[in-house]
């Protein structure tokens, strides 16, 4: 592997008496799509400040493949970042935004038009150059960001929710562009995102980043299924967590576990476990249809609750039905335990 | 035993468009009959009418009318002996201001005079406004427009008188450069272009404060992160931003300095500007001075319709 | 005193502008008569005066001789200060004013244009005692009848900084031909009366021109005082028309030569400025101040009580003194405070004054008795003037 596209070492941040960034370490290899997941307020814009240049570091050091930026401005690092609200110039033209960084470096005007409408042409905003940036759709002018911070292929891309402001749809089918854009353009991207279904998606690793420190670095299939914290779990999607005496009695074991709801089975209350099976009863509390699957709410003795998700593919055993008494099964390795 | 942690609430973001507006209930309230609708919207209209129309009728009245007054009292003469005003009908006024050399001297030097106070103002204003809105902390930005506020409370001709005893001949500004070997302006056309820029400049300050204030911090970080240093924002970004205010800002101090006539009184030396040569023939000879005050007035509109084109007023 | 208020003067401006277009002039008998005896007061006199001329002791507690008017006569005083000749004119001309110390180029103006009334100096008893040299002269009496009442005079002087003004000036010279000397620091009356300071240095030094009247100019003579005025532009720091402006400017050394009145000089030098007052060996032009009554005067006889009570002794010393002019009654002079005031305004020394040329209004018809010749009237001065100044 070459050296890191972005490379974050011990950095801290703060804001007066407030710690925004805590010790971070962070290492993005050159093509790769990086997403920083966490809730607001946990520091993870912060960070893409910081390597974008906005802000300075108290201690620590930023560099950029292998070269030492944290002292320099913002106009001098190779990255480009699109703006949650796109910060696009309302007194130019759509053509004039995403030219500006080739006329800043002094690019001959037809030759940054050209280019402009090429990378116009890359979000599919063709002909829309002449346009304000005020006569344009929210999604037209996230694209019109992305265009403007891809013209003159930056080194590192940073993305700072850049799909907060999108409808649902809409988001979905930029996650499915933005990704698509990274694979050919080759770019390192840096996604900062709240949402772990947008992170898990499009990115090739993730950071979950919690009050100003990363909690978790992995690839997202590892991060869901083997979170390093209670917290991963918990921010990672849905999860059942068990702990203390609540553990002893549902998984079996001291400690602190996550079971994820989809490894959860139903069964009537006379089906057996399988081998390496654990099984618990209850009484099912509450179903709620949502779509593609249902999710059911199942109350436990010493009022212990555990949710299940199931697709609804397959039937469901006949006895699943409000208030009626259950069996729930999962694998033991499917209770994965967490550090306390 | 925990509850299982939800999922967090999903941000739903601003959304796309205006929020659909609830349908008006019908039956929620019975529909006035359309005697009774008519009745409702005449006396709304009476107390529009009696709301606006006091004002409106003094507009028209004693600003239009006054104006209307100046601009045909032009065309009367006078009786040079006893400078009553004769009211028959003549272009003399207007053909000796456009033929006498002098009448076009003192006009060019007085717009020469303003445009000179206008550029200096903005010049001054930019970096002071930038200062304000984007530099100082949010702290420092209240008293610091109060201080810009502050010369406006001071009378006009305290301030001029002010000027006029700092730009004497043994003045605090004679003094300070004395010991350079320099010496200051004196009385004259340049005591007058600093009196006025400095007595205006608020006025170019304010609005060009406003309009940096409300470019958004995003706007110049996108600058700086599409490689633009700190010149190229303020030449691409925050001077296209301001130029709408700037223009705004130059109706005033263009304006103000077209018409004014007491500070040259005061620090312009042996300078006349129109104003004064207004002043001095208003007593004397009305329809003359009416014919005057035409230059400014033309002035003025041209300068609007200039400024207007680069759609400035949309921000007064 | 008369400094040049612009905000009065544009009051002025829309008072005149509400005059001609609402009410029109009617051009009833401009003949008006003096009156043949006075009635009772009407309890009220409106008056149009220079600063200084009707004090009631709000500016100076020690100078008031409007309430013991009031007390004495009953008539309440309600007073307007004018700042130049001009504005008084065009106060008069409003008709709200029964009367007005008009200087010499107002009251002809006046007088033509039928706004003021003829005196029947019978009436004001201290008349009697006014100076020979200012009664029946062409700025204040028309076909032999009196206009008005004489009120006080003085001359505009030639003042300079001694330390400054190496060899004491005694000629206008000093501000014309040798201005340059003091380039940038010399200063002039503005206003287009002053054409006449330069009309009489011609006259003087240039008798070839032929000009016996400063202010009965013909085209080509006053086209050579334009032209030295012109020339004098150039070493001019700043023409002045408010007193405390002139003050200052000698003070600071802004100024170090230039035309000014005796109270000027005066207060000057109370600031310790190093100056000096001279007439100069041409002579000079001056003023000549005269309480004239409206036409339309709404109490008349109220008016006649103040001319009365304004040239008597004591009031009249008042006033010169507070002023700074020459009083015009000749008893003033034993009530003056300072005993020399009179002295040093020449108050009594007629062959002072008669090498004073007071203000007096240029008309088309030329003052110094030419009739094959038409002379240049205000207006053209005025022009003039604008010009000059450039």
């Amino acid at each position: 592997m070459t050296e890191a596209a972005v490379r974050l070492v011990s950095v801290t941040k703060d804001f007066g008496a407030v710690r925004a960034v805590d010790g971070v370490d962070l290492s993005l290899a050159g093509g790769e799509f990086f997403s920083l997941l966490g809730p607001s307020g946990s520091g993870k814009t912060t960070l893409l400040r910081l390597v974008a240049g906005f802000e300075r570091p108290t201690t620590g050091r930023v560099e950029l493949s292998g070269r030492e930026v944290t002292a320099l401005p913002p106009h001098r690092r190779d990255v480009r970042t699109v703006f949650q609200d796109y910060a696009l110039f309302p007194h130019m033209s759509v053509e004039q935004n995403v030219a500006y960084a080739l006329m800043v470096r002094g690019v001959r005007k037809a030759e940054r038009l050209a280019r402009a409408r090429e990378a116009l042409a890359t979000v599919r905003l063709d002909g829309f150059g002449p346009r304000r940036p005020a006569e344009l759709s929210g999604g037209q002018r996230q694209r019109v960001a992305l265009a403007r911070a891809l013209v003159d292929r930056p080194a590192v891309l940073l993305l700072d929710e850049p799909l907060g402001a999108l409808d649902l749809s809409l988001r979905r089918r930029m996650q499915t562009e933005l990704k698509e854009l990274q694979r050919t353009t080759g770019i390192t991207f840096l996604l900062v995102t709240h949402d772990q279904e947008e992170a898990l998606t499009m990115s090739d690793r993730v950071a979950v980043v919690s009050d100003g420190r990363i909690e978790q670095i992995g690839p997202p299939v590892e991060v869901y299924e083997r979170p390093a914290t209670a917290f991963v779990a918990g921010f990672m999607g849905t999860t059942n967590l068990l702990r203390g005496a609540a553990a002893r009695r549902v998984v079996g074991r001291p400690g602190t576990f996550s079971i994820r709801p989809e490894r959860i089975r139903l069964a009537d209350l006379a089906e057996p476990p399988a081998e390496g099976e654990r099984t618990v009863t209850g009484r099912v509390a509450d179903i709620v249809h949502a779509g593609a699957h249902t999710r059911f709410t199942i109350a436990l003795p010493h009022d212990d609750r555990l949710t299940v998700i199931r697709q609804n593919l397959a039937g469901l055993p006949p006895s699943v039905r409000p208030d009626a008494e259950i069996r729930l099964l999962w694998d033991h390795d499917d209770a994965f335990p967490l550090p306390s | 035993m925990r509850a299982p942690t939800a999922r967090p609430a999903q941000d739903p973001g601003p959304a796309e468009g205006p929020p659909p507006r609830p349908a008006p209930s019908p039956g929620a309230r019975p529909a006035p009959g359309p005697r009774a609708a008519a009745r409702l919207r005449l006396a709304a209209r009476l107390r529009l009418a009696a709301l606006l129309g006091p004002p409106l009728l003094w507009l028209t009245l004693a600003y239009l009318g006054s104006l209307a007054v100046l601009l045909v009292s032009a065309f009367w003469t006078t009786d040079s002996f006893t400078s009553d005003v004769v009211r028959t009908w003549t272009t003399d006024n207007l053909h000796e201001l456009l033929t006498t050399p002098v009448y076009r001297t003192i006009a060019l030097r007085t717009v020469s005079i303003a445009i000179a106070v206008t550029l200096i103002d903005a010049v001054l204003a930019l970096p002071m406004a930038f200062f304000m809105a984007r530099v100082a902390g949010r702290r420092w930005r209240r008293p610091l427009l109060v201080a810009v506020l502050t010369p406006l409370w001071a009378g006009y001709l305290v301030k001029a008188y002010a000027w006029r005893v700092m730009l004497g001949h043994d003045g605090v500004l004679n003094r300070t450069l004395a010991p350079l070997g320099l010496h200051g302006p004196g009385y004259g056309t340049t005591a007058v272009v600093v009196v006025l820029a400095y007595l205006w400049l608020p006025y170019m300050i304010l609005p060009v404060y406003a309009a940096l204030e409300r470019i958004p911090e995003r706007t110049l970080e996108a600058s700086a992160d599409l490689g633009a240093g700190p010149w190229r924002t303020l030449r691409s970004i925050v001077l296209p931003a301001a130029r709408p205010a700037l223009l705004a800002g130059s109706v005033f101090t263009f304006s103000l300095s077209l018409g004014d006539y007491l500070t040259v009184q005061i620090v312009g030396g042996k300078t006349q500007l129109i104003g004064n040569v207004i002043a001095s023939q208003v007593t004397l000879d009305l329809p003359m001075a009416a014919a005057l005050s035409a230059v400014p007035v033309v002035l003025i509109v041209c300068y609007l319709a200039a400024v207007r084109r680069a759609g400035a007023l949309d921000s007064l | 005193m008369r400094k040049t208020s612009a905000g009065r003067s544009a009051a002025a401006a829309c008072a005149l502008l509400l005059a001609v277009t609402a009410c029109g002039s009617d051009d009833g008998d401009r003949a008006a008569k003096a009156p043949e005896k006075l009635g009772k007061g009407e309890g009220k006199v409106n008056i149009i005066a220079w600063a200084g001329y009707a004090e009631d002791g709000s500016n100076d507690p020690d100078a008031d001789w409007v309430h013991p008017f009031e007390k004495k006569t009953g008539c309440r005083v309600d007073t307007k200060v004018a700042g130049t000749s001009d504005e008084m004119v065009s106060l008069m001309k409003t008709g709200q004013y029964d009367t007005v110390s008009a200087s010499g180029d107002a009251t002809l103006r006046l007088i033509a244009s039928g706004d003021a009334a003829p005196v029947n100096t019978e009436l004001v008893p201290h008349y009697k005692d006014i100076f020979p040299g200012l009664k029946m002269r062409p700025f204040n009496s028309k076909d032999g009848r009196m206009y008005g009442i004489p009120h006080g005079r003085g001359a505009n002087l030639l003042m300079y900084r001694t330390d400054k003004v190496s060899a004491a000036p005694d000629s206008w010279r000093a501000v014309f031909e040798d201005a340059d000397a003091h380039s940038g620091h010399v200063t002039a009356y503005d206003s287009p009366i002053y054409i006449a300071d330069a009309a009489l240095y011609l006259m003087k030094t240039k008798p070839s021109l032929g000009i016996k009247d400063p202010y009965a100019l013909d085209r080509g003579q006053l086209d050579a005082a334009v032209a030295l005025l012109k020339k004098q532009h150039r070493a001019i720091g700043e023409y002045w028309s408010d007193y405390q402006k002139e003050i200052t400017a000698f003070r600071s050394g802004d100024s170090v030569i230039g035309t000014t009145w005796q109270v000027i000089a005066n207060l000057a030098q109370a600031d310790k400025a190093p100056v000096k007052a001279v007439m100069p060996k041409e002579g000079a032009t001056g003023w000549s101040d005269t309480w004239m009554v409206s036409t339309k005067a709404a109490h008349p006889n109220c008016a006649y009580k103040w001319l009365d009570w304004i040239v008597s002794p004591k009031v009249n010393a008042q006033v010169a003194e507070y002023f700074g002019e020459a009083p015009a009654n000749a008893k003033a002079c034993a009530e003056t405070a300072d005993p020399r005031h009179c002295a040093v305004y020449h108050a009594d020394d007629e062959s002072y004054y008669r090498r004073v040329h007071f203000w007096t209004t240029p008309i088309k018809q030329c003052l110094d008795g030419r009739e094959n010749t038409t002379c240049t009237d205000y207006a053209q001065w005025t022009r003039a003037w604008t010009e000059i100044k450039g």
